[in-house]
Order: structure tokens, then sequence, then C-alpha cells
């Protein structure tokens, strides 16, 4: 569980997160979104006790991190995969981190082989791809097997086999309970990894929100195409719709379910060859929702209503 | 504690630049003894009454120059190296207590440090003994390895001194560009400018100087040298206490204070 409450950190006297609240529950991967410069590694660096906030505070478990006695076995973390010295070897990486936290020997051996590192073990860091050095990272952050995850743009650098990994890693940490955020400016991963979003802009909170809500927010009514449009349009509008025409040749009615638009037709006897609901896609309702993202937090706080 | 203890332990151990440094210091030690032949060879070709013209600096005082400046970019290098790599932000997360980090990096620089410059010191008596071989050469040794050890061993405390605040300037400047700089500074050029001072601040000063400190603590002197000698054992000790605390003071206190 994570709990990030009022928290501000500012740099100067721009602010990099601004009273920004959301909490993160176990159980489900949650998606961290926003653009570059968004303020979501600033949020994560002041969650692990490396940037100390300038007012609010953020709690993993109820707990300021620095009070954690042996943080590897409560939050693991990745934040930077290039962040190790290359002269070291993926073991001996490990194990310095391992030894900080009392883990042993054999809990190296096995994240190594869980993360596919197990035949590059004792070769030199520096030799290492992104790719490598991603999973080397995560590694790192499973050691302690905690039950908060960290991950900083974790697909950055991988191959697809790579992306598809981590994909189902994250779902397995968190179909075993675990609390697992990712932080990404990339939508489309994101749809594919995370059950719910937090999407900040410019420090602020734009939404706290389901996937699944995001696209139902999103939905831009239903495509109606029939032979009989004009007297099916009397007919929705009646009803209570909105249509309009679609520049494709059909009708665009909003206001009525896919359901209701097709008994209505069934009941008069029209005959439907298309009826099927639009959405923006979740990319495109994350530009949308991104786009001025200082109008949004002040207009609409949260999205879920 | 323990833990960190360890894990910095094994951090210094699995990176190149200590072995290197190492075998920089084992080379230092055998430039002293290449020396050392060198004069003999010299000496032995001389007439007797230019024999006593004839000199050469202690041979432990060059190596300990030497040693000093490499264990000080080691304890520069235990830290920078983790803030150019990024790796700080790593260790700082699996070690939330700074000042542990920072104590145990201390406590591991100190005993490498200590350990390289006694074995570089003794060595390079030892060795240097044998090559010598009771030569009546000036500027070397009138004492037995035996009487001369208290000298060893403080020279042994300067090398750790030199190391430890290598460490504190890395820590407290986050560079190893610049935290060299000043060691290289406070190794070579604070005393060339101390030596030039008007007395009687030249001998106050460079009784002040870290390389002096060895002489003074072991109640040698440091005569044909560049410093002064004008502390007690115990002033001569508190000057490398006080330059410990300072440094890693300094450290501490930015390491604590600021994001990383």
């Amino acid at each position: 569980m994570i709990e990030v409450r009022e928290l501000t950190k500012t740099y100067g006297t721009t602010p990099a997160v601004d009273g920004l609240t959301f909490t993160v529950k176990p159980g489900s991967v949650t998606g961290f979104l926003g653009p570059n410069g968004a303020g979501k590694s600033t949020t994560m660096r002041v969650l692990l006790g490396l940037a100390a906030p300038t007012s609010g505070e953020a709690l993993v478990d109820s707990r300021r991190y620095v009070e954690l006695r042996r943080p590897m076995c409560d939050v693991g973390a990745l934040l930077d995969a290039n962040a190790v010295h290359g002269g070291r070897t993926a073991l001996n990486h490990l194990r310095c981190l391992a030894r900080t936290n009392r883990i042993g020997a054999s809990r190296v051996t096995t994240v190594l082989e869980q993360v596919g590192l197990a035949g590059v073990a004792r070769k030199r860091v520096g030799g290492f791809s992104l790719g490598m050095k991603q999973r080397l990272g995560i590694a790192a952050a499973l050691l302690g097997d905690p039950g908060v995850l960290l991950f900083d743009e974790p697909v950055n650098g991988l191959d697809p086999d790579g992306v598809r990994w981590i994909r189902e890693l994250m779902r397995s940490l968190a179909a075993e309970g675990r609390t697992v955020l990712i932080s990404s400016h990339l939508m489309s991963e994101m749809e594919l990894t995370a059950d719910r979003l937090v999407i900040i802009g410019r420090g602020r909170l734009i939404a706290d929100t389901s996937v699944q809500e995001l696209a139902d927010r999103f939905r831009r009514g239903v495509l109606v195409r029939s032979p009989r449009a004009e007297e099916l349009t009397g007919v929705l509008e009646s009803a209570g719709a909105t249509v309009a025409a679609d520049p494709s040749g059909g009708l665009s009615v909003s206001g009525l379910e896919v359901a209701a638009i097709g008994d209505l037709a069934a009941a008069r006897g029209i005959p439907v060859h298309e009826v099927t609901p639009r959405s923006a896609s979740l990319e495109e309702a994350y530009m949308e929702l991104t786009a001025d993202s200082v109008e949004y937090a002040a207009t609409m706080p949260g999205v879920s209503r | 504690m323990i833990d960190v203890l360890a894990a910095e332990w094994w951090k210094l151990k699995t990176v190149r630049s200590t072995g290197w440094i190492l075998a920089i210091v084992a080379g230092c030690v055998g430039l002293a003894c290449l020396l050392a032949w060198y004069a003999v060879v010299t000496w032995d070709g001389l007439s007797a009454e230019r024999r006593g013209e004839f000199g050469l600096a202690p041979l432990p005082a060059i190596t300990v120059e030497l040693t000093s400046m490499c264990l000080a970019v080691l304890g520069v290098l235990a830290v920078t190296s983790e803030y150019s790599s990024g790796l700080i932000r790593t260790t700082l997360t699996v070690v939330p207590k700074r000042r542990s980090v920072l104590f145990a990096k201390a406590c591991v620089v100190t005993v490498v440090a200590f350990l390289i410059g006694l074995v570089a010191v003794c060595a390079t008596s030892l060795v240097g003994r044998l090559i010598i071989d009771g030569r009546p050469i000036r500027g070397q040794w009138s004492t037995t390895f035996s009487e001369e050890l208290p000298l060893l061993l403080a020279m042994s405390l300067v090398v750790t001194v030199f190391a430890l605040v290598g460490l504190g300037l890395g820590t407290l400047m986050r560079s190893a560009a610049g935290a060299i700089a000043t060691v290289v500074a406070l190794w070579y050029v604070v005393p060339m400018i101390a030596v030039n001072l008007p007395a009687p601040w030249n001998a106050r000063i460079g009784s002040l100087m870290l390389g002096s400190l060895a002489g003074q603590l072991a109640g040698t002197g440091n005569d044909n040298s560049v410093y002064g000698a004008e502390l007690s054992p115990l002033g001569a000790l508190s000057v490398m206490l006080g330059y410990v605390v300072l440094a890693l003071g300094a450290g501490a206190i930015r390491l604590s204070r600021k994001d990383v």
C-alpha cells in the first residue's frame, strides 16, 4: 500500500510535485502516467526517502520509508537501470545489495534465474545492454521479496520479448497480492499492463481511475447504419438520443446504449446494418487529459464520478 | 551495522580501481627500492671524500608520499563512483540511514588504508635496508627496523588520514575530479605555499601539513623537508583527528541533508 498525501516538492521556485494525493492498493498493477517532467520520478524519489518533501508526505505501508528497518524486504524499487557500477559483475552487484539487508546468497541466485541473467551472472555489468540492465534492476528490486514494488519506466530499452516478459511479471506480482506501481509516459504500454491509472501532469493529479472507467469516460457514442436512416433518426431522437450524421455515412448516436438502439429499431421494424459502440483510444484519452494539465487539474481533480 | 560494513567491504573489493591502486602502491615501493639500488651503485663508485656530499631522502618517506596520494584517490572513489554511476540512489534506498553508509565506508577505508600503508612503508624499509646493506649514505638508516617502527606506524596513520580526507571530500563534493584536485592541493600545493611563507609562519603552517604529521607524531622531526615540526606527538595526533573530523563531518552533513 502506497499513500501519497498532499505531497509538494519544490526545486527553487518550480514545483515538481504540487499537492499530489493518491493511493496505490495491493493486488493490482497501477500505472503512474504523465508526460516527461510531470513529476513521476520526483514522487518516486520522495517515496524512497531519496528526496525530502517540501510539504506533505509519502508513506509505504503507513510508514515513512526511512523508518523501515530492512527496506528491501518491504519495498523493491528500480529507478534507473543504468545506475550500476560497470566494473562489478551482476552477481557481485546483487550480493552487495543483498548483504545490506541480510539477504542470503541463495536468494541472489534465485532472482538471477528469475530474470534470466543466470548465464551472465559473472560478467561485468558494463558490457550489458540496456535490456539486460533493466533485468538486473528488476532482480535487485525482487531480492527482498517485497510487498511493494516501484518501477520507473521499466520497459525502456527492452525488446518485444522483454516487454512481454515484464508485462507478465508485473501482472503475476500483483496477482500474488503485491502493490505494483509502474511509471511510464506510454499509455499504450500501460493499457496492456495496468489495472488502475494514476495520471499526473505538471506535478498535479489529473486522474486516479481504473483503465475501464477511463475507457467508459471517453466513449464517443454509437455508430449506426441503416437503409432507413431518416426514420431511425426520428425514432432515436424521440427516445432522447442525440443523433448526428457521421462523416463515414452512418449515424453517430449518443445518449443511448447499443442494446436500446437495437431494441428500438426492432420494435419499429427498421433494418439495421451496423451498431458499433465507439470510444476514443486510451492513448487519445490520455493525450486529451494531459494536453493542458493545469486546466484539467483545476476543473476536475478526479475522473471517476 | 555489520551488514552495511560487510556490503561496503564487498563493494570496495569488487571494483577494478581498488586493484589498480594496489598495483600502483606496489609500483611505488618498487620505485623506492630502485632508487636505493641506484644510490648504492652511485655511492660505491664515488671516492671517499665525495661520498660525504652524496645523500638520498629516507626511502619510507618517499613511499609514504606516493601511497598517501593513491589511498586518498581510493577514498575519493569509494564514494564518488557511486555518484557518477547513480548507484548512490540504490545504496541509499537499501540503507536509508545515510550516516551508516558513510560510517561503514569510513571503517572499510580506514582498515584498507592503514594496512596498505603499513605494508608499503615496512616493505620499503625492509627491502631498502637489504639493498643499502649498512652503507653510511647520508639520509639513510641510522636506526634498526624496530627503532624505526613507531615512525612507520605514524606514516601508516597519515596514509589513513589522507584516505579518509579523500572520502570526506568525495562525499562533500560528489565529484571525483573536484575531490581529487582538492586532495592534490592538500598533498602538494599547500605545503609548497607554506614553505615559502616568511618565518616563523613557514614552520608553523608547515607543521600543520598532513605530510608533516608522521614525523611529529613519532617524534623524529622533519629534517630536510618542506615541513615544519613544531607540534608535540599529542598535538600532531590532534591535528590528524581534526582533518578527519572536518572532512568526514562536512561530508556527513551534505549527505544527510541533501537530496540525491
